[in-house]
């Protein structure tokens, strides 16, 4: 009896200490958002994730923000939109910073501090590759001696674009991540013209550029709205708004100087039918990008009543690449017989039924100066297709597989793996090509193997949905030649696209920058690099916990900062 | 007097029940090699449509391809993944049985110098890379392995290494069977599955790789239960061959052991394969199986043909499979 009882005690004992365990801690009501993966990583300068994008930009804030609303940028760090003026062929855009705007630990940010992030993502030995060829644009800096607020950026062009790049990367704290100010004596040009000259000269950035990867992305300081509490990698991430919040203590502010959740917690959820049902059970507020069908069948459940929906149309374009430096996809004459093989409007209705339409490139329809619209839709046309490749110089043997120069037909296309959407695109068109005996191999992947593949080239066609903004148009990284090996995932090289694309970077004129666009966008259907399906619609679904939630054009189809519990709004 | 058990061959309804189903099976499959692969075409205005639906007797899967369609073609791909498999691996375990029960750990002797030369194959194929061929082609170890023949040859000539040293074939094998359990299959399976790109015959390969320890741990204990037998070591005195005293006394007596095996491996095989193709990672995702079939009610969740039909055929054939065991039936005179 003894020994039971004791055993009996040491049950509750163990009982009640693993309950307190997984209890979670008491604090403020979250806003829980699902998350369909992990961001990886917080790192400025290489995040590319929309999970990761979401995380910066609560932590740290850049010169300007996106107005979705009226599809612009708007001041945000910034005090006001940049004066421009001109010296020679230079554009000099001077801004102002808010004299509000305060690092967590309460010291004001500066211009200086704007010097040492254009500095940073110029500095040799870190992954500045993304941020050069994006900010490329921006020369120097000259800081204001009289006013540590005001600087004045030397920049190329003059166009929308290179206001916009000129105030969209997020700034950094010069005090902690160089504190004995090593980067202040090299010169900015320096950085960006030679950086071997400049790792020769100022031996000491090797030092920052150590000191800069030493310092866990998470830890860095910044000057958003909200810091990092706590992040389980894959399970879940929160987000907690500082309780000194700089932009809470304007009169009046924007809505991209609010953060109204107190709390927001991400919970990482793969698989999306697990999400349905805690989105069911209530353990989690908000799901943003259902699938189509689950969205469509939910609306029309009974659920409705407890749940909102909402919908807006989008900038995200799913396309299939070519890599075209193939020996096989190589000729755009192949690639457009290719492209010709997508049921377009049957992949519509499978995967997004009523939540996407089409487009002849690039652009968004709704664009409408921009968009070119004399130009035909991509036609489901299998027979148009074999005219083509033979117009290419492939010649179809009599076992039906075809073959050029020896090569055969014989292609991969990856994709991400357990992308249903996706997954229909790649074995539509596998099907379709196995009549004609074109073969067509797939090959679902894990999604950062398939952005490391997508990168390398290792890969002959892919199916990727490219996240576009409503702000301004720049192909730089996704279609330059300077961008192959980054985001140019078809290494699309062509002088021609290449010269158009600095072109519509550079061109101030809004009305001559729409006709550039149309030129590029029957440069992109001639040559194929891309087959353009469609753009989808982003929808969301909510518990009415959360009030009102509105979809939004931009990534990632809601704000963040716009998110409140109806409890907290009484 | 209890009379001793009859063996029978006679058919109960659960046999006969269970050969009918694997006859349908074996059916589909050879029907599915004739059919064209457009009837597996993705009808995209029917996606996720439930039994029925007119053109789709069993519903489509979320891709739009028809259910019927794809259980056809995965029955031919569960046969002819797990029937070559469990072949391979029936083979290869009792070759490797009969080379531990008979030969044991003392009986294979090999001359010194073969083992030198062995030993110095095995390391040059683990240091040299083969230059942009990579260690797995298939000349380079043949290669190695006639190399190390004809060195052993010329080693021969120096008296020293003529020594004959025995191969302790059975604590090898031991030593392999042991390692191999003690690693789970599925996680095992899944690990190679996952590094590499997926094909037909690599999951062939792999499943072969990882089943043979059950047949050969029965071969060598059945060897080492005959090789005491009088008529046996009479064979050995009377001076036949190894290879004939395997071929006519040792064979005949495993067979029966093996022959169980068999379609208990194929059981097994079938919902192995079913649970990686349903994990994402066993075939290519163009050849139709069972599991995808299954991993499809994750993305439809509320479509239950896609999980009751994968579900009930997989039984099915597991159920049957093990029927086809010897029927043992006892028989009282009580």
């Amino acid at each position: 009896m003894k020994s039971f009882l004791s055993g009996l005690a040491a049950f509750l004992l163990c009982g009640v200490g693993l309950t307190a365990c997984t209890t979670p801690s008491a604090g403020p009501p979250a806003v829980r958002i699902r998350w369909a993966q992990d961001p990886q990583t917080l790192e400025p300068l290489t995040a590319t994730s929309s999970q990761a994008v979401e995380v910066i930009n609560l932590r740290h804030c850049s010169l300007l923000a996106g107005d979705y609303e009226h599809g612009r940028f708007a001041p945000w760090l910034a005090e006001s939109l940049p004066v421009i003026s001109r010296r020679n062929s230079f554009t000099l855009l001077t801004y102002t910073l808010r004299r509000e705007a305060t690092w967590d630990n309460g010291q004001p940010v500066l211009a200086r501090d704007v010097a040492f992030t254009l500095k940073v993502m110029n500095c040799p030995r870190l992954p500045t590759e993304y941020s050069r060829t994006q900010y490329g644009v921006i020369l120097d800096i000259e800081l204001d001696a009289a006013n540590p607020r005001r600087f004045t950026l030397v920049c190329k062009g003059s166009s929308q674009n290179v206001i916009i790049a000129s105030g969209d990367y997020l700034i950094l704290s010069e005090h902690s991540l160089d504190p004995e100010a090593a980067l202040r004596a090299v010169p900015l040009p320096l950085l960006r013209a030679d950086t071997a000259a400049a790792l020769r000269r100022y031996p000491s950035l090797l030092n920052l550029a150590n000191r800069y990867r030493s310092i866990p992305p998470e830890k860095q300081p910044g000057c958003g709205p909200y810091q990092l509490t706590a992040w389980a990698k894959n399970q879940y991430l929160r987000l907690q708004r500082k309780p000194n919040w700089w932009g809470s203590k304007l009169n009046k502010p924007p809505r991209w100087l609010q953060a109204q959740a107190e709390v927001l917690d991400y919970r990482i959820i793969p698989d999306n039918a697990t999400a349905l049902l805690a989105l069911r059970r209530g353990d989690i507020d908000l799901y943003p990008e259902p699938p189509a069908q689950d969205f469509n069948r939910l609306r029309h459940s009974a659920d409705s009543t407890k749940l909102l929906f909402s919908v807006a149309n989008s900038y995200d374009v799913t396309m299939v690449g070519f890599n075209t430096q193939r020996p096989a996809l190589k000729d755009p004459l192949t690639r457009r017989a290719l492209s010709m093989l997508f049921d377009i409007p049957g992949l519509i209705s499978a995967t997004q039924p009523g939540l996407a339409y089409r487009s002849v490139g690039l652009i968004n329809p709704h664009d409408k100066p921009a968009y070119n619209d004399s130009l035909p839709l991509l036609v489901f046309a299998p027979q148009r297709a074999l005219a083509l490749l033979s117009q290419a110089g492939w010649q179809q043997h009599p076992d039906k597989t075809w073959w050029r120069n020896k090569i055969q037909l014989v292609l991969n296309i990856i994709y991400k793996a357990g992308a249903a959407d996706h997954e229909a695109i790649a074995t539509q068109l596998r099907t379709t090509a196995r009549q004609l005996g074109v073969l067509i191999k797939l090959r679902p992947q894990e999604s950062t193997l398939l952005r490391r593949q997508m990168q390398s080239g290792n890969m002959d066609m892919y199916v990727h949905t490219l996240n576009g903004t409503p702000y301004a148009y720049n192909f730089f990284s996704i279609m330059h030649s300077r961008g192959i090996g980054m985001i140019n995932y078809p290494r699309f090289q062509n002088a021609e696209s290449d010269h158009l694309i600095e072109a519509i970077t550079a061109e101030p004129n809004p009305l001559r920058q729409a006709s550039l666009l149309r030129r590029f966008q029957v440069l992109l259907q001639q040559e194929s690099p891309v087959a353009v399906l469609y753009f989808a619609r982003h929808r969301l679904i909510a518990s009415r916990r959360l009030g009102t939630v509105q979809a939004i054009s931009a990534r990632p189809g809601y704000d963040a900062t716009q998110l409140q519990l109806a409890s907290a709004r009484q | 007097m209890r009379p001793p058990p009859q063996q029978t061959t006679s058919f109960g309804w659960q046999q006969w029940l269970a050969v009918t189903w694997l006859g349908l099976l074996l059916l589909a499959a050879v029907g599915a090699g004739l059919l064209p692969e457009q009837y597996l075409a993705p009808d995209l205005l029917h996606t996720s449509a439930p039994p029925l639906t007119p053109n789709h007797g069993l519903g489509t899967d979320p891709l739009g391809q028809d259910v019927g369609m794809v259980l056809l073609f995965g029955a031919r791909v569960a046969l002819c993944v797990s029937l070559p498999a469990a072949l391979l691996a029936a083979a290869l375990g009792t070759l490797l049985g009969l080379l531990a029960g008979y030969w044991g750990n003392q009986r294979l002797q090999l001359p010194a110098c073969y083992w030198l030369s062995g030993f110095l194959a095995a390391a040059c194929y683990v240091l040299v890379t083969v230059p942009s061929h990579g260690l797995v082609v298939w000349w380079w170890p043949l290669a190695l392995g006639a190399v190390a023949i004809l060195v052993g040859r010329f080693l021969s000539c120096i008296t020293g290494l003529r020594k004959p040293i025995a191969f302790p074939a059975d604590w090898l094998l031991l030593t392999l069977i042991t390692l191999l359990a003690a690693l789970p299959r599925l996680l095992l399976v899944l690990t190679v599955a996952a590094a590499s790109e997926p094909t037909f015959w690599g999951l062939v390969v792999l499943l072969t790789l990882t089943t043979w320890p059950q047949s050969a741990r029965l071969v060598r204990a059945e060897v080492q239960r005959v090789r005491q037998l009088p008529y046996l070591e009479a064979a050995t005195a009377a001076g036949l061959p190894p290879w004939r005293i395997v071929r006519h006394h040792l064979l005949p007596n495993v067979w029966g052991p093996i022959a169980t095996t068999i379609p208990l491996s194929m059981a097994a095989l079938i919902a192995l394969e079913t649970t990686l193709s349903f994990l994402g990672v066993g075939l290519p995702p163009e050849i139709p199986s069972w599991g995808r079939l299954l991993a499809f009610s994750r993305v439809a969740p509320d479509a239950w043909w896609l999980l009751a039909l994968p579900g009930l055929c997989l039984l099915a054939t597991t159920l049957s499979l093990r029927q086809l065991l010897p029927v043992n039936k006892q028989r009282s005179t009580i």
